[in-house]
Formats: structure tokens, sequence, C-alpha cells
């Protein structure tokens, strides 16, 4: 049966040009970075190129971007290395963590409360995307403090502003990290122009390999490796580098950030005939974070009186449409979304899926989704499988 | 062709009779239920009960080429199942999980979900068979009778019954093995699973101290006594035994002890001989009838316990419970076991064993036998 992938916010297929820029470091090329002799020069080239490459695309600094493994790994150190750096004796610093955070960078701040590490304080966001400046400057204020706001939230596409709470964070002298996991190729992102210190992007959003990212420290920002070996990565992450990863990420993220401003267009549009479409044939369902500033590639969708969120996900792949809950991360665990908790309550009585789209979305694509959505969401309400 | 929704644990029988569906040219999909966490019994972390066989399940539904979903019924699993678990041993008894499981979460989840996803057959890889007539759909024994799995599927609704397939009930384990090793299944040679799922130690007691607390009459020291009220000894808990156990009620008896009866009032376990463990007259309560219920004074035949032969019995009184009259006294009847009335292989229904004693005038507490 034909399906159309509609899980983009999950992860992504690679892009030809990804492949073929890393091929050559899997085979003739794979030499150790850190060899002194001719594979490894070529190495080592290669990996600096990646890094200026990202650099350039993000409006950093070379010698500020750290290759890690991944987004998860990119925000424990960013929230975990930086809180500790912050500490000093008999002084405990305040971790401020927006609510809707990914689970990377949420239990990362459990885990210094729960060790006595950092004070937490998770941070409301208001429907609208903003984070209420009460909460935040009485975190500021509690010097010193670390602050993670997301730069787009990837189970609703939601925006925050990064750029206001840097702005607020710099009169306190404040940490801000920010993961850019689901902004990069979607939304304007530069480093020159919102000057976060610690930034996270990962590679399998944007079409490229899977297990690698970045963490961005901006020069001057205090920060402590989590693990420890022979000094790669300035010591931050230290371990025999991915080469072909890592010119792998830099080609996506050139590429995800020079078509930027068209895709973006592009999924906008895309986004806005499925929800068009969609509330013609469901005019009670709800679109998620829609009075918030919005990235163009996540439809997150309320749907009222179906009872069973997991039903709906599995009946939509059946039906050829694959997509995910709150976020797929959780799928299968069968939990709800801290994101719809914390936006729409924890009584939210509704069936939430993400709708999320990419490089490879076509119209067609679109209609199909309407048009099985619409048909499952039917037939499970005429089924009658409405909440007791 | 119908859609058929098959519940694979990851195990080998489930996993075959997954194969045994796709290859009948069934459109299949594949599920696994997550009952509980272990988290809740080892202390460590979150792992997840049950992620073996999940991914052991997704493992074979790729090798099958079918789609294969988790469906999560940890809720109702604590509250139907062990919560149940958990309160019949403080009540002195001794309850059988998978029945509870089988009739009120397993199978009514499989027909809900199943339903959401259109599926209008749901399939498990128990040893049993059912057949499909025009006068309804009967539930019987499957043919490996060292396999049969019918004691723990008497409490289903009957309304499930025609949408049900048991794609093993005619064939033996060792037939199941081969030809999971024919298909090279990644479970093909998995050992049994023995314990109670949410007892991976084996010992249940553990279980019961977590959920019951520390300080519980269950838990307690109680008197050992005979039938003519004689102490002869102390137990350091009642929900620690259960009817015909031999282990753990100490030495220094002429003969070997076991348990006659559990009295959670008086924390009392009664012991005897082995003699006094047989017993003649079962009162079953909680009934479910998967056909019309047996008349009285009809000839019936009773399976007390898993794995022990169906006996013949005369029903003496029916309605909301049953008694049963056996026709030869059996050793160990235990309130909270099972009781599964057959004709021949086809399984009637059944019920809890409320009480057991002897053909006596008194109701209810059982006298001694009287040979």
């Amino acid at each position: 049966m034909s399906a159309v992938y509609l899980d983009h916010a999950a992860t992504t297929p690679v892009r030809p040009e990804v492949v073929e820029a890393m091929e050559p470091f899997a085979t003739a090329n794979f030499g150790n970075p850190s060899s002194l002799h001719r594979w490894g020069q070529a190495a080592a080239a290669a990996l600096e190129d990646a890094r200026a490459e990202i650099a350039t695309a993000l409006g950093a600094k070379a010698s500020e971007v750290h290759f890690v493994r991944g987004g998860t790994e990119s925000d424990n150190l960013a929230i975990l290395g930086s809180c500790r750096a912050l500490a000093r004796p008999g002084v405990v610093p305040t971790v401020a963590l927006s609510a809707i955070e990914h689970s990377a960078v949420l239990e990362a701040g459990r885990h210094l409360e729960k060790g006595g590490e950092a004070r937490l304080v998770v941070l409301p966001v208001s429907l609208e995307g903003q984070i209420l400046s009460g909460p935040l400057e009485s975190a500021l204020s509690a010097s010193p403090s670390l602050v993670s706001v997301m730069w787009v939230n990837n189970e609703t596409g939601m925006v925050l502003p990064v750029s206001e709470v840097t702005t607020a964070a710099a009169a306190h002298g404040a940490t801000v990290h920010s993961d850019a996991s689901q902004a990069i190729g979607k939304v304007p992102v530069h480093l020159g122009k919102v000057p976060v210190h610690l930034l996270t992007a990962t590679g399998h959003k944007i079409s490229g390999p899977k297990g690698m990212g970045i963490l961005f420290v901006r020069r001057g920002t205090k920060i402590r490796p989590l693990i420890h070996g022979g000094g790669q990565e300035r010591g931050m992450r230290p371990g025999t580098q991915d080469v072909a990863g890592a010119v792998g990420l830099a080609t996506a993220i050139r590429l995800a950030v020079s078509e930027q401003e068209e895709e973006a267009a592009r999924l906008g549009g895309l986004r806005d005939v499925f929800e068009h479409g969609l509330l013609r044939e469901l005019p009670d369902v709800r679109i998620n974070a829609s009075p918030a500033p919005r990235a163009p590639h996540v439809s997150s969708i309320g749907v009222p009186g179906l009872s069973d969120g997991d039903a709906l996900l599995m009946a939509l792949d059946l039906g050829g449409v694959a997509v995910s809950g709150g976020s797929a991360c959780m799928s299968g665990a069968g939990h709800g979304s801290h994101v719809i908790a914390a936006l729409y309550g924890d009584d939210d009585p509704m069936a939430n899926v993400r709708f999320s789209f990419g490089h490879t979305t076509r119209e067609s694509d679109i209609d199909l989704a309407i048009a099985v959505t619409a048909g499952v969401v039917r037939r499970l309400r005429g089924e009658g499988m409405y909440r007791a | 062709m119908s859609r058929v929704l098959v519940a694979m644990s990851g195990g080998v029988d489930s996993s075959v009779a997954a194969a045994l569906l796709v290859d009948a040219g069934h459109d299949v999909v594949g599920v696994t239920m997550k009952t509980f966490c272990y988290s809740d019994t080892s202390g460590h972390g979150k792992t997840c009960c049950g992620l073996d066989g999940i991914s052991d399940a997704k493992r074979v539904a790729a090798a099958l080429g079918i789609l294969h979903y988790v469906f999560d019924v940890e809720e109702d699993f604590t509250r139907d199942v062990i919560d149940d678990f958990v309160s019949e041993y403080a009540r002195g008894r001794t309850p059988n999980p998978c029945v509870r499981c089988n009739s009120n979460t397993k199978f009514p989840d499989l027909l809900a979900r199943g339903k959401a996803l259109e599926c209008d057959r749901i399939a498990t890889g128990h040893y049993v068979r059912v057949e499909h007539t025009e006068t309804g759909s009967f539930l019987s024994r499957g043919t490996d009778t060292s396999k049969d799995q019918s004691y723990f599927l008497w409490g289903l609704p009957p309304s499930i019954l025609p949408q049900l397939l048991f794609p093993l009930g005619e064939l033996n384990k060792p037939e199941v093995r081969s030809r999971a090793r024919a298909l090279e299944l990644a479970t093909a040679d998995k050992p049994e699973s023995q314990e109670i799922c949410f007892v991976p130690s084996g010992d249940y007691r553990d279980l019961l101290k977590r959920r019951l607390g520390p300080i519980h009459p269950a838990l307690e020291a109680g008197p050992l006594v005979r039938r003519d009220g004689r102490i002869v000894g102390e137990h350091s808990g009642f929900a620690g035994f259960t009817v015909g156990q031999r282990k753990g009620l100490g030495g220094g008896f002429s003969e070997p002890m076991f348990v006659l009866e559990i009295r959670p009032d008086t924390r009392e376990v009664v012991v005897g001989t082995q003699e006094e463990t047989f017993l003649d007259r079962v009162v079953v309560a909680d009934l479910n009838w998967l056909t019309d219920a047996p008349a009285p004074e009809s000839s019936v035949r009773v399976q007390l316990r898993y794995r022990s032969p169906a006996v013949e019995a005369t029903v003496t009184a029916a309605g909301g419970r049953l008694t049963l009259q056996l026709a030869e006294p059996q050793a160990a009847v235990t309130p909270g076991q099972s009781a599964v009335v057959f004709d021949g292989d086809r399984v009637l229904g059944g019920g809890r064993i409320e009480s057991a004693g002897s053909l006596a005038p008194t109701s209810g507490v059982p006298s001694p036998p009287s040979a």
C-alpha cells in the first residue's frame, strides 16, 4: 500500500548531496583526524572545513563549533556542563527552562535538581508563545543562572522569543542556551544577530546524518565537559571524531540555511493547504499553538471527542499516513505530552497528532493526508470511540 | 480478506501464530501489550517490562512484513490484575492473574483497539481451539494436552468468541518450534516463560510487602492449627501460603503436614495430613459462561487447577454461585483458583473457587473428610 511520510520533525531522509559528500570519508579518506600522517591530515582538514562551513552558515566562529553525537548529547552538555561551570562553593546555580523544552533539556535540568546541583525553575509559556516576564526576571535575578529556551518547539512548531530572553538575560549576566534542532532551515538562525551563549543543532532533522550534532559555545562562555579522554573538540567532547558525519552535517546545515527562505515559504504554503483542508473536513479540530508564531513545517492538531490518541495514530498509519503523537520520542510510551499539558492544561481532552513536512513533501501528500485523516477520525467517532 | 489483529508477546508461540496467519493470506497487524514497568519491582530506572518482549515482537513482525504496535495497558493491568492479585492473597486466597488478565484486560483491549484498527478478527498464540459453527462459537482445549491453555480463558466475554482465531490450537509445541526455526524467527529458541510476568523473581511475597506495606495482617506471624483447634506451630504470614503447600510449615510433625485452609480473620493457617487435603464439595463464584450455564443436577467435568485433569462432578446448585459435588475427592482445592467447567473438550465457562469442603451439614467451614 502507498504511504506518505509526514513525520519530518521526527527525522528526515538524508539528501543525496549529503550522502555524496560523506562517502569519501567512509572509504578512501578514512583517517583519524588526530593522526600525524597524510591520512590523518586529510581527515583533519575535512573536519575543520566542515566546522568552518557550519560556523559560516550560522554566523559563528569555527572555534565555537563543537561536534557532538546528536541533539540530546548537545543539550545535556549545554545544561549540565554550563551549570557545573557556574557553581561555586556554597552557591547553587539557578537553571530556568521553558516548560515546553525537549526532554533532553528538561531531564538534564531535573537531574541537576535531584543531585542538589541546581535550583530548577520551569518557565510557563503562553499560547501566544511568550515567556512570562515575571517568572523569567525572578529566575534571572538569582545569580548565577542558566536559561534554556528552545528556538522552535518540536511538538507544535511554536517559535519562542529567544532574542528577547537573551536581551533580558544579558542584564543579569545569565548564560543562555537554545535548542535550535527544529529551527535550522525553517526560520532564520544567526548567532551574530541573536547572542545566545550556547546553541544546539542536529543533523537528522535537516536531511543530514543521525547521531551528528553540534554544540555552539560562544567564546568566553564557561562550560565543563561531561566526558573525559583524548582532548578532541578542545576537550569539550573527547573521542575520535566522525569525519564523514561532520562533513554530512556541514553539508546539510549549509543547504538548509541557504535554502531556508524559499523552503520555509514552500512548507508554510503546504501547511496552510493542509490546515485549511483539514478544517474544511473536520471543523472542530484545534490547530495547536496557532495564536503563536510558528515554524512552517509542523502542524499539530488536537482532535476533540476521541478517547485514544494512540489508536488514532495507529489507524492513520494503517491508512497510509505516518505521523506522530505529541512527540515521536514519546510514541509507545503512552503518556501524554508535557508540551500539550503546558499549553492546554493537564486535562486537555483532545487526541493530539503532529503532522510535519519536509524536503520530500509534495502537495499530493497533503491531499492524501487530509482525506485519510478525515476518514479515520469520522470512522472512530462513528464507532463511539469517545471519551467516556 | 479480513484484517486480523494478533497479540505478540515476543515469545515463540505468538510469533508462529502471526506467521501462520500471514501464510494463510490474512491482512495481519501485530500488537504487544505493555502491561507494567519493572521500575515498580526492581527500583532500577525506568526500564520497562516487556521491553525485550516488545523488541522481539517488532523483529518478528518486520521479518513477517507486517506492521506492529504497542498497546499501553499499564494502568488497566495494574488495577485489574496486580491490585486483584494482591488483595486476593491478602484475603488468604491464591489468585490466577493470567485468567484475570485475559478476562479483564487483554481480550477486551484487543477487541476495542482492534475495532479502531478495522480488525474484525483477534488472534493469540494460546494452545486452544475455537470452532465457529452455525449455532455459535465454542472454545475447546488445544490438541496438545500438555500445552492446553483453556484453563486461562474461561472468563472471556462470550460475545468475543465469534471474532477469535487461535492458529496454534491443533499444533504441539515441537511443531511450533520447528516452524519458527524453519522461518528463522528471532524467537525460535526462546525459553518458555514460567513465572508470573509481573513477579520476575518468582517470589510474589516481595510484591505483597511492597504493595500492602510492612504492617499488614496477611504478612504478620500467626498460629498453625490442626482441624481440632490445637496450635501446633507458628507461621510468618498467611499470605506466604497456599492450600496444599507443604514447604515452610516447620518440622517436628510425626507425618508430613499440608496447608488445608487459610483463615484471614484469625490469621490461622490450618494444617493437616495429606489425606485431610482431599475434599469433594466446591463452591464457585464470579461465574462466566461461554455457552448456556449447566442445569442443576447435570453432570459436568471440572478442572480445578492448571495442568490437572478435569474430574467428574454433579451440579448441586446453580445461579449466582455454582456448587459442585465431585465424584472423587480432590487434593488441595484452593480458594481463588479457577474452576473451569467442561463438556468433553469444550469449555462451558467457569468461576473462582470460593470455598471447598466435604458433604457436611454446615456450609462455609469445611468438615474433616469422612474417611
